[in-house]
């Protein structure tokens, strides 16, 4: 309730100043800047939901949380390269046993933990076993426990064989077992990274500071300031010429800022209704599962060619977008048999065939029920209702007759098992395919929307069973469509995806921001990932 | 002496004739309300963030709905919102107010610590409070204002009535036999209607602005429903680029709402109190 007055303040502050007229404090503020400059120090403005609450401990999702980035003030064993193959950071090396059962990771000799403690496998260890006793965020339950052989050797015993353990490397940052108090850690966090905490205050910002004992190449920006604020607050601070980089959204993107340029980086931050593949009913805990019109596969294939994916883009991101076919496009599991064209007439054809056949007032017809169908967004997400509308209007002229519903997140989960919701996910780990698309033992459907398919399952459970990586991209991609089945066009399409968003930040004239990985759902620390790298030009 | 009579007939015709033409704006506000919901949720995104025009007189927001068809349905939703909460609380108000005189001074003890409690509460946190437990939406919101707008109604209904008690002539219908609700039916009620229907009709611009407040926040009806409260809610992220159609017209339609009930109400109650019926 507070938050919503922050903007009309700052409004009104900003006016007053405007009004002043107060040529000093620019000239302030570009010395302010230049200052910057010469420092090689940056400051960014993120979304006030990026702020860690629970502090900058691993143990309590930082880095490895529902939105995953590298955790900056620790190192992780493993890292992410920009095409989302595996690199090293920690680790020299690793390998894993035969059976999948036993990973086993050489760390590097000569890294030092801030307060000049040596970095060594007893820290790994207890760092893997603490994450695994204490994360609410994270599945560590594919852990047994983790060792240390000697100094330099880690070992990992697995309850079960995870072929993907290495992108969980790559995002748990390494925190010192002689300096780890759960209680406090999270405030006065001690790592190796590169960069160190200098000062936290809750609410409002996070001082980064160069490592200057980091072991790797040493990071060109010596210092980075993070201010939380929120979207209308970060563009005002923008314009204002108060930060060097502001996070920003398809609203804004049609405006101009004076001695700022509007950067658009590629995401799997995708958006798709999921489409519930089995007829309704109810189960024990008397929650409706299912939908009557979106169990039959022709009508969901319908709906994923009936969707003109580059007018929503236009519509609704300001052409900030790509289309998308699955929950992982580009990257390195991501089939592409799952890419379709747009196809009305295609589609039209597929509901005739379905037996839903055009009634008199625009509206397709079966057996004397109408087609139609609710669709669910989280309320307060203008982009997600925008692309419903859009959705819900292409629909229309297919003759699927729709009507919105906004809903709180307390129950969604519950409403997505019978009507289409659309949700939002994109993350650096074949495991997304996993959550969404395996059954669930013991329910006979999978997590999130009633589906089931026993071929696709039992491709990503070879794919979590092998130990060969490479050879893992093979199967999650046969998951997703093996020439005959799947959850592509041909296959089952229980989920329909409509785009991936831009990430969309305003960046001074004259920074050089790093390039990019692709980067995931959730627009916060993702950014930042390697400002290590960022510069300032001339 | 004549001119007397001629300037007073005015007063009272000017002032009937102003309810007329009040109760007419808002009962056609609230069919054109009605009668535009289709259009209100209709979206184009052809014609998305359109400034004022002559053919989207209130513009149109950033999925192409027409500004003015939602004014209008959120004013309409309002105000029907605004009718039955008001009524719920009003009733609510007679009865508590009646049975705290005619049921003794235990009922009466009772009936002002719930009137002090419920007043005690901010009136927005307990509409907000009331409708999450209501599950929000429409219920949500009709519940938590019903529920919280009776009580300075009911203090004052009791107010008036404890002191009608002691007037003379209704001593003496009690000692020659009239039972206390007869007593009440027909003595007392009859006395009250002025400040019961000036009361009534101010709950009315206090209804009609919870309702969009606790809409605002995000506590009451859902975003999909063109709300006054929603409107404004949305348009707050649109402010700061330059796009003030989306909250000025709905904003303004909401305060001449407001304003036009409580004139309302003032109006009325001169006309029915005894002591300015004839200025």
């Amino acid at each position: 309730m507070r938050k919503r007055w922050i903007p009309l303040l700052l409004v009104l502050a900003m006016t007053a100043s405007v009004l002043a007229g107060c040529q000093g404090g620019n000239s302030e503020k570009q010395s302010a800047v230049q200052q910057r400059m010469a420092d090689s120090s940056v400051v960014i403005a993120m979304d006030p939901n990026s702020e860690p609450e629970a502090g900058f401990d691993p143990a309590y999702g930082w880095g490895a949380g529902e939105h995953v980035h590298e955790p900056l003030i620790q190192s992780t064993l493993l890292v992410t390269n920009t095409d989302l193959t595996i690199g090293y950071d920690l680790a020299t090396d690793y390998t894993v046993s035969e059976d999948g059962l036993t990973w086993t990771v050489t760390i590097r000799d000569d890294v030092k933990f801030t307060d000049g403690e040596p970095l060594t496998a007893e820290d790994v260890a207890f760092t893997y076993n603490t994450v695994k006793e204490s994360s609410s965020v994270n599945d560590f339950t594919m852990l047994d426990y983790a060792e240390a052989i000697d100094e330099t050797t880690a070992v990992f015993h697995m309850t079960r064989p995870f072929s993907i353990w290495p992108y969980t490397m790559a995002i748990v940052g390494i925190v010192p077992e002689h300096a780890y108090d759960s209680a406090s850690y999270g405030s006065n966090p001690i790592g190796s990274g590169r960069y160190i905490l200098k000062q936290w205050d809750r609410g409002q910002q996070v001082i980064l500071e160069a490592n200057p004992d980091y072991y790797g190449e040493a990071p060109q920006m010596k210092q980075v300031t993070i201010l939380f604020m929120e979207e209308d607050a970060a563009f005002l601070a923008a314009q204002a010429g108060e930060v060097d980089l502001a996070y920003t959204s398809a609203t804004y993107s049609d405006q101009e800022i004076d001695g700022y340029e509007l950067a658009a980086y590629a995401s799997v931050d995708n958006r798709g209704f999921n489409l519930p593949a089995v007829e309704e009913s109810t189960d024990s805990e008397s929650r409706t599962v299912g939908n009557d019109f979106t169990s039959d596969v022709l009508v969901r294939r319908a709906v994923n060619i009936g969707i003109d994916r580059q007018e929503m883009i236009d519509n609704v991101l300001n052409g900030y977008g790509s289309p998308a076919y699955s929950v992982c496009d580009r990257l390195p599991w991501y089939n592409e048999a799952s890419e379709v064209e747009y196809d009305p007439e295609g589609a039209a054809a597929l509901l005739d065939e379905a037996g839903w056949t055009m009634g008199d007032d625009g509206v397709r017809e079966k057996d004397g029920v109408k087609a139609e169908l609710n669709l669910l967004y989280s309320t307060g997400d203008s982009v997600r209702q925008a692309l419903a509308a859009d959705f819900a209007d292409q629909l229309g002229e297919l003759g699927i007759s729709c009507s919105l519903e906004g809903v709180g997140w307390d129950t969604a989960y519950d409403r997505a098992l019978s009507d289409p919701l659309i949700w939002g996910w994109g993350a650096h780990t074949p495991m997304e395919l996993y959550n969404i698309y395996h059954t669930i033992e013991g329910t006979g459907s999978a997590q999130y929307s009633p589906y089931s398919n026993s071929t696709v399952d039992s491709y990503m459970d070879q794919a979590l069973a092998s130990n060969d990586l490479e050879e893992s991209y093979k199967l999650w991609q046969q998951a997703q469509w093996d020439g005959t089945t799947g959850v592509t066009q041909d296959g089952d399409i229980p989920w329909v995806w409509l785009v991936n968003i831009d990430h969309l930040y305003w960046v001074r004239d004259g920074l050089n921001v790093a390039e990019q990985k692709i980067h995931p759902h959730g627009h916060g620390w993702s950014i930042v990932n390697n400002v290590d790298q960022w510069s300032w030009k001339g | 002496m004549k001119n007397m009579t001629q300037t007073e007939t005015n007063q009272r015709r000017r002032t009937v004739f102003f309810l007329i033409v009040a109760v007419m704006i808002l009962a056609a506000v609230t069919a054109a309300g009605i009668l535009t919901e289709g259009c209100a949720v209709e979206t184009d995104f052809s014609r998305r963030n359109l400034s004022p025009s002559l053919q989207h007189l209130f513009g149109t927001d950033w999925m192409g709905r027409d500004m003015l068809a939602r004014t209008l349905s959120g004013l309409s939703l309002s105000i029907r919102i605004g009718i039955l909460t008001a009524a719920v609380s009003a009733a609510a108000a007679l009865l508590l107010g009646t049975a705290s005189v005619v049921l003794g001074r235990k009922a009466d003890a009772v009936i002002s610590w719930c009137i002090d409690l419920v007043m005690g509460i901010p009136h927005i946190l307990l509409v907000m409070l009331i409708s999450l437990a209501c599950g929000r939406g429409f219920t949500g919101v009709v519940a938590g204002v019903a529920l919280s707008h009776w009580p300075s109604l009911a203090r004052v209904i009791r107010g008036e009535l404890i002191q009608l008690r002691q007037a003379p002539y209704i001593l003496v219908a009690e000692r020659m036999g009239v039972s206390k609700l007869q007593n009440v039916r027909r003595h007392m009620l009859p006395h009250l209607l002025p400040q019961f229907l000036t009361g009534l009709i101010l709950l009315f611009p206090h209804a009609i602005l919870h309702e969009s407040s606790v809409t605002f926040l995000g506590f009451g009806l859902s975003s999909e429903q063109p709300a006054i409260g929603v409107i404004l809610s949305e348009s707050m992220q649109y402010l700061t680029t330059g796009k003030w159609w989306l909250a000025l017209f709905p904003g303004l339609a909401l305060v001449l709402v407001v304003a036009l009930f409580a004139l309302l109400g003032e109006r009325v109650r001169r006309l029915l109190d005894p002591s300015s019926a004839h200025e």
